[in-house]
């Protein structure tokens, strides 16, 4: 097939039996997404039969179709001053703002730990006895604290987002080889030239993982704190819905927050392939 | 004879790991061995034979617990640029090129870019490795990897090669080809060479001169055996195959 040219991997690729490109994706799709695509269908199929039967009650559940065309309204309606895109933006500003600087704090902390006996022996307690508690328990205190505006709601991502971040910045420092550090100091690399190539490269990969499951716990973190209280944003517009008993506008807020983690997920993936271009064509 | 002249040695080490801060294990015992300037000498014996610690105790990664290891006369303290080593798992830097990987020595010792080029493009060649330079070390085979590490070792120009079973995980066919790769290489750019390893044709085939580890822990020098076979040697030659009886009534190795 002339297909097949235009899939060869511009890589010298020479491992060994490793089925090509184009075979991988052909699996992938016959094996894979079509049962996919029937799954979903099946499941839609069953929420409308749910919907229109009235198993619910009233229209306490509307039909899949009913959600799509609610998602048109918010977008052109004006609810409490914006409208869809108004609030995700209100949501999504929150959550760059707190996530920022909890991984601005939690990062250096996490390496420190990592490599300094003394940081990891002061702050390894204080955080073991933070970590359990759920973040969301902190709303009450944060409104308390801060009120209903925009400071308690970051409060509450930083609380949410700092623990993860953390942990994983500590890990990854310590999980790299140690047989790469042999190998560094063999080749003659200074402490420093250690820490800049082996520590950093070797752990960078893997402090990216715990960003991005950072990013999506401060997603969450945000409709919870919204939900609480607000003027604005996606879970102030579940809540609106809910007083204003309007099923198909709870949901349609629940997919748009779905779909936005999956897209936050989906980029967060590629500037991981740009941050770490070694790790392009490893399959998993 | 200048052929004779010592590189390296070692007066009556010993290793003695703590594990559980308790329990001491003896690895190495009382090891007195002379190296030969840029003879290619085996280190052979067993797993758990306290080879490999042997190697990484020259190499300066691990300290002796009593005794000194000595590099021109003088003592090693730790790693330095005179030798470099190739390791049995690679440790290629799975975040760099292959370029990369072979440059890293000079890229830590401040060479400048471009001549870090010129010598890096000279032991890429010399290992067979040209139109690879860009790829990464998960895009090659066993072999390759190796042949990245053996270059790698070689373009920080150390006085000493120290190789730690390094073909241990490639085929048998692989492996072969790497042994006389290694002898090729080696032919052209004379080191001394300390090549550990648990297998008898390979260090037959390698060695000048073959050091046989003890079976069991603590390690010891069983005994040193000079290789008389001319070069290049062939596995299935009557001299061969009488010397490797001969090593292998020694040792409990059949392999």
């Amino acid at each position: 097939m002339d297909t097949n040219s235009s899939l060869t991997p511009d890589t010298a690729c020479v491992a060994e039996n490793t089925p090509s490109f184009f075979d991988v994706c052909k699996d992938y799709l016959i094996r894979f997404h079509f049962l996919s695509f029937l799954s979903i269908a099946l499941v839609l199929t069953f929420w409308h039969i749910i919907s229109v039967y009235k198993i619910f009650g009233g229209t306490f559940l509307p039909t899949p179709w009913a959600i799509i065309k609610e998602i048109w309204r918010l977008t052109g309606e004006s609810l409490i001053g914006k409208n869809l895109f108004g609030h995700l933006w209100a949501s999504l500003r929150r959550v760059f703002i707190g996530w920022s600087l909890a991984c601005a704090v939690a990062i250096p902390l996490g390496v420190f730990m990592a490599f300094n006996d003394v940081v990891r022996a002061i702050v390894k307690p204080i955080f073991d006895l933070f970590k359990p508690m759920p973040p969301i328990s902190w709303v009450s205190l944060s409104i308390l604290w801060f009120g209903l505006g925009e400071e308690s709601k970051i409060f509450i991502i930083i609380i949410g987002s700092f623990v993860p971040c953390l942990i994983n910045a500590f890990n990854s420092i310590q999980l790299v080889d140690p047989a790469f550090y042999d190998a560094a100091r063999m080749l003659g690399a200074n402490r420093r030239q250690q820490i800049m190539e082996v520590a950093f490269f070797g752990s960078i990969s893997a402090i990216f993982a715990g960003l991005q499951i950072s990013l999506s716990l401060a997603w969450s973190c945000v409709l919870a704190a919204e939900l609480v209280g607000g003027r604005s944003g996606i879970g102030f517009l579940i809540i609106l819905g809910m007083n204003q008993y309007k099923p198909a506008m709870i949901i349609a807020g629940m997919v748009v927050i779905a779909l936005t983690a999956w897209l936050i997920t989906f980029l967060m993936g590629h500037i991981e392939k740009l941050v770490c271009p070694w790790k392009r064509d490893i399959k998993v | 004879m200048k052929a004779h002249a010592i590189k390296c040695s070692c007066h009556s080490v010993s290793k003695t790991f703590i594990q559980k801060e308790t329990q001491a294990i003896h690895v190495l015992k009382d090891i007195d061995l002379d190296v030969r300037e840029n003879e290619f000498l085996v280190l052979l014996g067993p797993g758990q034979s306290g080879k490999s610690t042997l190697l990484r105790i020259i190499a300066g990664l691990e300290q002796p617990s009593t005794g000194e290891v000595k590099l021109n006369g003088k003592a090693v303290s730790g790693p330095g640029p005179d030798r470099s080593m190739v390791f049995q798992t690679y440790s290629l830097f799975p975040w760099r090129t292959v370029r990369a990987n072979v440059e890293m020595g000079l890229k830590f010792q401040g060479i400048s870019k471009e001549e870090r080029r010129v010598i890096g493009q000279k032991f890429i060649d010399l290992v067979g490795l040209n139109g690879f330079e860009s790829s990464f070390p998960h895009q090659l085979s066993g072999g390759m990897k190796q042949r990245v590490g053996i270059a790698r070792a070689y373009a920080n120009s150390p006085e000493v090669l120290l190789l730690d079973e390094p073909f241990g995980q490639l085929d048998a066919q692989t492996r072969y080809l790497m042994e006389q790769e290694v002898l090729r290489i080696w032919a052209m750019e004379k080191r001394t060479v300390l090549f550990v390893t648990n297998n008898i044709d390979e260090a037959l085939y390698l060695g000048d001169r073959i050091v046989i580890m003890e079976g069991k822990l603590p390690g010891q020098i069983q005994t040193i055996h000079e290789n008389p076979l001319p070069r290049p040697r062939e596995h299935d030659a009557l001299p061969f195959l009488k010397l490797r009886k001969k090593i292998s009534d020694l040792t409990q190795l059949t392999l």
